[in-house]
């Protein structure tokens, strides 16, 4: 029966084993990184001809016109609802002041 | 520092020279989509470059709009200008409004003219940066706490000292956005059609920033006048105590 004495590597062997476990780490993560672009390069496909992406402007200048037309016409009615409501406050707060309201 | 008496809050209906600036702005934005349609087509872009006709004149409201705001800041910061800070609420509101169709209007283009919605390009980098600064301006001003008007006030300079660099971006770095001298070389049927899109668009600047003026001014008026309010009653208990406590 042999005993094996777990005896610590001398510093060079140690050195090399980090090295080669660093290596197998460095080999996976570059692969991990490089395999899905790979993967994605066989899907390219060449295609001859002229195919341009048609694309209506029409509906565009009608959406950027339609936008700024609704958004001014949306901060107009918020700016004179808020107009009409501040000066009722203030017709009302005039006639308590004149009137001399009681306090609530 | 010292501040302006209250000013008077008017509920007179609005003057005769606002609501005729106010409806030839409305005629003419009516009017001006034939304008543009009847312009000549670029040929480059195609018809897609008649965006050009309102999303320039936009980013010319949203750095008019922030240069405004920043001049009635340092009114109010340091002569203490209530007019002032009314004036910049109001512009830092319409900076936000003509920053955001800016902001929508050229993507709109882009996605023809490029390919795509966006580019972190400088021109459109910031721009946005421009128009979340006066957002800030504005969330600031709301939410602020005590010293809201004055820390708002401080954003505002910080906005206006972005504009050159938005409008200088095109020339400093390689940018994929159309450069600053698309304009002095336009075609003359288009040169026509731009100026008339831009003068409507400051006279739209104008009649908003009067209307929400004339919020701001209400505003005003009615927190001073609850504060009379209070000081009227508190005299009037005052009145009623004092023979009482003569009796005791």
């Amino acid at each position: 029966m042999s005993t094996r004495v777990n005896r610590p590597l001398p510093v060079a062997p140690r050195r090399l084993a980090l090295l080669r476990r660093v290596r197998a780490v460095a080999l996976v993560v570059v692969a991990g990184w490089l395999l899905p672009a790979l993967a994605w390069a066989d899907n390219f496909v060449k295609f001859e001809g002229k195919a341009p992406e048609e694309i209506p402007a029409g509906k565009f200048i009608a959406g950027a016109y339609g936008f700024i037309w609704v958004a001014v016409l949306v901060y107009v009615v918020f700016v004179a609802r808020g107009l009409a409501r501040t000066n009722a406050e203030v017709a009302e707060l005039r006639r308590k002041l004149d009137g001399g309201a009681p306090r609530a | 520092m010292t501040t302006a008496p209250a000013p008077r809050a008017s509920a007179a209906p609005l003057s005769l020279a606002f609501l005729a600036g106010a409806l030839l702005t409305a005629l003419g934005f009516a009017f001006v989509p034939f304008l543009i349609a009847g312009a000549p087509i670029e040929s480059t872009m195609g018809p897609v470059q008649k965006i050009f006709y309102f999303h320039v004149p936009c980013a010319w409201a949203l750095m008019l709009s922030t240069f405004t705001c920043a001049g009635g800041s340092i009114a109010y910061l340091f002569k203490g200008s209530a007019r002032g800070d009314r004036v910049a609420v109001a512009a830092g509101e319409l900076g936000v409004l003509f920053g955001l169709c800016v902001l929508v209007t050229g993507p709109l283009w882009g996605r023809v003219a490029w390919g795509v919605y966006w580019q972190w390009d400088a021109r459109l980098t910031s721009s946005l940066l421009l128009w979340l600064v006066l957002l800030a301006y504005l969330l600031a001003r709301r939410y602020g706490g005590p010293a809201a008007r004055r820390l708002a006030a401080a954003l505002s300079l910080f906005a206006a000292a972005n504009v050159p660099l938005v409008y200088l971006s095109v020339r400093i770095w390689r940018t994929i956005h159309p450069t600053n001298q698309v304009v002095p070389t336009l075609q003359p049927g288009m040169r026509g059609v731009f100026w008339f899109s831009c003068l409507l668009f400051v006279a739209l600047w104008g009649v908003l920033l009067a209307l929400r003026v004339r919020l701001e001014r209400a505003r005003t008026a009615l927190e001073e006048l609850s504060l009379d309010i209070d000081d009227h009653l508190d005299r009037a208990d005052e009145a009623t105590l004092r023979p009482t406590e003569a009796l005791s």
